[in-house]
């Protein structure tokens, strides 16, 4: 099947979302809450695309409509720029610090509004995906709390989080930083719990938790096939998967024949 | 039992909230006591809303066709003894009506009830609201007989096609259409479920209709479930609404007992049960996909359609989400005919639509009128026109997501599609009467932050959006307003409203942009003059005795809260501002419209 | 037995009554609403357990429907209603007169533990707006000054005050 985006023709599978043929073809639209891993939030709003199809023009969100042969999209028309526009100085309201929002108002031209007031001390937009990642890894340490203006992420009773395991996740996949994690002399601080950090067995290197260790060897079951290599770090780990390709394959000698 | 008489007590909120309970015990006390079975049988009913909630408690009496308004626990002797014992009439019980000028004995002939015309109210008042038998004598459940003797599921969707019935709940999406979509899902399990989550702050005929005739929602959503396959009923209800849950639940069982639930239902082979779920309070769940997963036991944040739930639904599975008005239709149109249906209402929306009629006007209620009628005929026929002859200055629809009609479209016909054009919208039903004395700005303001608590707050324009624009609505209405706030209100709105994920944000600016549109210089008057004209906005507004007008009767100085008005019997008074919070109190009660604003 | 392990035997008495499934959650946590007036945090902890939920979603679920409270509410319960029609009828003025005389905004409760302040929306007795109930007992055609000599019975004592 194939969809029309900005004028061009693409190739386009069933079952795809318009921001996946988009990405892949190198067009931009601008998402803070899509991550290919967790795909599906819909909550931040700034990939709405215009979609002409079937006579109909639509204002959706690209991360989720599916394509459908023929269909036309638009994706910096100058009602969806306009809009853009006011929805990103909103951001600013509530994120005038991130990196990623200060980068995208660049990028859009935006004017901030003078009229309203962006809040110092806030970081969180709430795209939700910290807490999809908590709940994709089995933890659910962390949700939403309360709803509409009040609603934020928080941990049970906003205690130090008792199902946590430390895995970091939620504060890596934050898009504006908002997730405070510290880690000194050992132990790695969030959600106001501390936890000690173990050291790679290779470099050693201070890399993760026990408990996000234990959290993993218990998901994998039986079906772990090297303890040991989990007690490395993702850099080490990655030199031993490649050290054993490369044993493996004996590329030493095949680099040589090429020669 | 020649003479046997049949006492109506109205039990809907409306009339217990007067007291109506109490005058139904009372009643039972006192015939319980009398031997009537002699020459009179008295059965009494506890029904469900008779309408005009304004003037309850309500009493009807059949057959000499009585009605008693505003019923006192003192009055019930009486009455038994002079009407029912007896065939008199109590002269001092009944209806003022002002527009006939005159006394009218039957609640039949008053002029609220003129110009409506019922379907989805059919029952309610008519019947005990906790009786199946009552309905069954009404004809009740023979719809559902008829469909699962005489038709095929095809069919039962063809013929609610064909009578062009939309959703009562506030889109307007025909309801054939979409039952057609989940009769061609795939899947053996699918799902129909009653939405009773009535959020709109301003409307309760849902409520009514689940308290009043709870098994004409059953049977509709039951001959859904033949239609389209499905054998699992939720009826998700609002918690505060506890009598409906009630007589729901009570309903579910008296279908059980009588076979018109379960397994088998009339020897047809098809199966259907049904289940309440009690709402947890949150406005977001009259949404679709919300109210799904409330019911699937999660918080009720909306996910992105497609896919739709007659696709996708609870759990997954194909389902049907109509709201209560749209069911109690249903049985009706398979009775009576998707022709007789269509040939009532205006061109593109069919049948009748119940609107609760509240505000600055003098027959408050629940009334159900053909689409198509026009405002003013609602108003100034139905409605008895505006509350102590003030100005009429707008009609708000639609609730929190809907919008003002003004005064210079009071010849509006009402339909889905004439309320958009307007920018308000059909929305649950709630008419709300404006004076002069609401302010605009402010009344926009009361959505807003309705909306701000009850926004889920899952993305970012609809909870960012309302949370900006109320800040600004909030300076302007204490005096901070700025140049370039309507502008702004504007833009941030037509955002909001093009780029939420659901229909609560989709619409929520609809009420400020509404305003903006048919009342600017109101919103003017507040951001230059700082002005409040209405006189509501209290930073904003002084008020003033007019020493001309002011017969000094003294109601004025007794209903303020903080002794601000002073002054001699029968002299003009007078009002310190230094003390005066603006309440309005003395201004409500003033008889001669003395108290002014500055 | 302690004050815990008395709710956690009551809550799970509530819990029992529905199946150990996910779709009940809401229902339970209502009757232990009504129950306690409030959630307590240990009846959460045990519904958590009995359901097999995340305590922190039982968490979001009682924090984002309004017929939740995480503190214990008053002795009364004011509900005022500030539906459409009672507000353009004055509703915002019964609130501020309340928060006058008992010095509490909508959610809280006073320190004495007597009055607890709600707004609800629409209660359908628009006829007599503006409205209040107070512990089931309608009040309706408010004005200030009437709601205040309204609180002043209830603050005497009087139970069945109207």
């Amino acid at each position: 099947m194939q969809i029309i985006i900005n004028g061009k023709t693409y190739a386009a599978n069933p079952g795809e979302k318009i921001l996946d043929v988009a990405r892949r073809n190198g067009i931009e639209i601008p998402t803070l809450c899509h991550s290919e891993a967790l795909p599906g939030l819909a909550s931040c709003r700034l990939c709405m695309v215009e979609v002409h199809e079937n006579g109909r023009t639509q204002y959706v969100a690209s991360c989720t409509y599916p394509v459908a042969d023929g269909m036309e999209v638009f994706t910096n028309s100058e009602m969806i720029a306009a809009r853009r526009k006011i929805l990103l100085a909103l951001y600013n309201l509530i994120a005038p610090d991130s990196a990623r929002i200060k980068g995208l108002l660049a990028r859009y031209h935006v004017e901030p509004f003078d009229r309203l007031e962006a809040d110092p001390d806030s970081k969180c937009i709430l795209c939700g995906l910290c807490v999809k990642a908590c709940e994709e890894l089995g933890t659910n340490a962390i949700s939403t709390l309360n709803r509409g203006t009040k609603k934020k992420i928080g941990t049970a009773f906003n205690e130090p989080a008792a199902d946590c395991i430390g895995c970091g996740s939620c504060a890596i996949i934050c898009p504006t930083q908002a997730i405070e994690m510290t880690e000194a002399e050992g132990n790695r601080t969030i959600w106001e719990k501390t936890f000690e950090l173990l050291r790679c067995r290779d470099c050693g290197e201070y890399f993760t938790t026990p408990e996000s260790l234990e959290h993993v060897r218990k998901k994998l079951g039986e079906t772990v096939g090297n303890i040991e290599e989990l007690q490395l770090c993702n850099y080490c780990k990655t030199k031993r998967a490649a050290t054993r390709l490369k044993d493996g394959l004996h590329l030493d000698e095949y680099l040589d024949s090429d020669k | 039992m020649q003479n046997k008489k049949t006492i109506f007590v109205c039990c809907g909120t409306g009339c217990q909230a007067s007291g109506s309970m109490k005058i139904y015990q009372t009643m039972q006390k006192i015939i319980s006591k009398l031997d009537l079975d002699v020459e009179v049988v008295a059965d009494i009913k506890k029904t469900g809303c008779h309408g005009l909630c304004q003037k309850g408690p309500l009493v009807h009496i059949t057959p000499q066709e009585i009605t008693y308004i505003h019923v006192k626990t003192t009055d019930v002797q009486e009455i038994i003894e002079r009407s029912i014992i007896k065939d008199e009439v109590i002269d001092r019980l009944l209806y003022f009506d002002k527009q006939q000028n005159a006394k009218i004995q039957s609640k039949n002939d008053w002029s609220f009830e003129k110009k409506q015309f019922r379907i989805a109210l059919r029952h309610c008042g008519c019947i005990a609201n906790d009786s199946i038998d009552d309905y069954i004598a009404k004809g009740g459940y023979q719809a559902l007989e008829k469909v699962l003797k005489t038709m095929t599921p095809q069919e039962v969707i063809d013929e609610i096609r064909k009578s062009s019935l939309r959703g009562r709940g506030g889109g307007g999406f025909l309801t054939g259409l979409k039952w057609s979509f989940a009769a061609k899902a795939q899947g053996d399990i699918k799902y129909v479920i009653c939405n009773g989550d009535e959020g709109d702050p301003g409307a309760f005929m849902d409520r009514s209709i689940m308290e009043g005739d709870p098994h004409t929602v059953l049977e509709g959503m039951a001959i859904c479930g033949y239609a389209i396959g499905a054998n699992r009923a939720f009826l998700y209800i609002r918690d505060e609404y506890g009598l409906a849950v009630e007589n729901m639940k009570k309903a579910i069982a008296d279908a059980h007992a009588r076979g018109v639930m379960g397994q088998n239902i009339f020897g047809s082979g098809f199966a259907f049960d049904a289940e309440v779920v009690r709402g947890g309070g949150a406005f977001v769940c009259g949404e679709e996909t919300s109210l799904i997963h409330s019911i699937e036991g999660s918080t009720g944040e909306p996910t992105s359609k497609p896919p739709f739930p007659a696709n996708q639904g609870l759990w997954g599975k194909p389902t049907i989400i109509n709201n209560v008005e749209t069911w109690a239709n249903v049985p009706v149109i398979i009775s009576k005919g998707a022709d007789w249906f269509a040939s009532i209402g205006s061109e593109k929306s069919k049948g009748t639509k119940v609107f609760a009629l509240v505000g600055k006007i003098n027959n408050t209620g629940l009334v159900e009128v053909p689409m198509g009628i026009k405002l003013r005929e609602i108003i100034f026929d139905i409605g008895g026109g505006i509350e102590k002859k003030r100005k009429f200055k707008a009609v708000q629809t639609g609730g929190p997501s809907g919008g003002c009609i003004p005064e210079s479209k009071l010849d509006l016909p009402i339909d889905y599609d004439s309320l958009i054009a307007e920018g308000s919208m059909m929305g649950s039903g709630g008419m709300i009467v404006i004076d002069d004395r609401t302010c605009m700005v402010e009344f926009a303001r009361y959505y807003l932050k309705f909306l701000s608590e009850e926004s889920c707050g899952k993305c970012v324009p609809c909870r960012e959006g309302i949370k900006s624009m109320l800040k600004i609505l909030n300076d302007i209405c204490e005096g901070k307003g700025q140049e370039g706030d309507i502008e702004l209100l504007e833009e941030i709105g037509s955002m909001v409203k093009a780029n939420s994920l659901c229909g609560l944000g989709k619409t929520a600016p609809n009420p400020v942009l509404s305003n903006i549109k048919n009342f600017r210089d109101e919103f003017e008057a507040h951001i230059k003059d700082k002005r409040c004209p209405a006189g509501v906005c209290k930073n904003l507004t002084k008020l003033y005795i007019d020493q001309e007008a002011c017969i000094g009767c003294g109601l004025c100085a007794k209903s303020c809260p903080t002794a601000a008005i002073s002054g001699e019997k029968k002299q003009p008074h007078v009002l310190d501002e230094a003390k005066c919070i603006n309440c309005n109190s003395c201004r409500e009660r003033c008889a001669v419209d003395a108290i002014r604003v500055h | 037995m302690s004050e815990i392990s008395q709710i956690k035997s009551e809550t799970l008495k509530i819990a029992q009554k529905y199946l150990p499934e996910r779709r009940f959650l809401l229902a339970i946590l209502q009757d232990i609403q009504r129950h306690y007036n409030y959630l307590p945090a240990e009846a959460m902890k045990t519904v958590a357990q009995y359901l097999n939920v995340p305590l922190v979603k039982v968490c979001g679920m009682a924090t984002f429907y309004k017929a939740f409270s995480l503190t214990p509410k008053g002795k009364y319960i004011i509900k005022v209603c500030d539906g459409t029609a009672c507000h353009i009828k004055g509703s915002l003025n019964l609130l501020s007169e309340i928060e006058t005389i008992l010095g509490i905004e909508p959610g809280e409760t006073t320190a004495d533990g007597l009055f607890s302040l709600e707004t609800v929306a629409c209660i359908g007795a628009c006829g007599l707006a503006p409205v209040a109930v107070i512990n089931d007992e309608y009040h309706g055609n408010l004005t200030p000054a009437s709601l205040r000599q309204i609180l002043q019975q209830y603050q005497g004592g009087i139970e069945d005050a109207k």
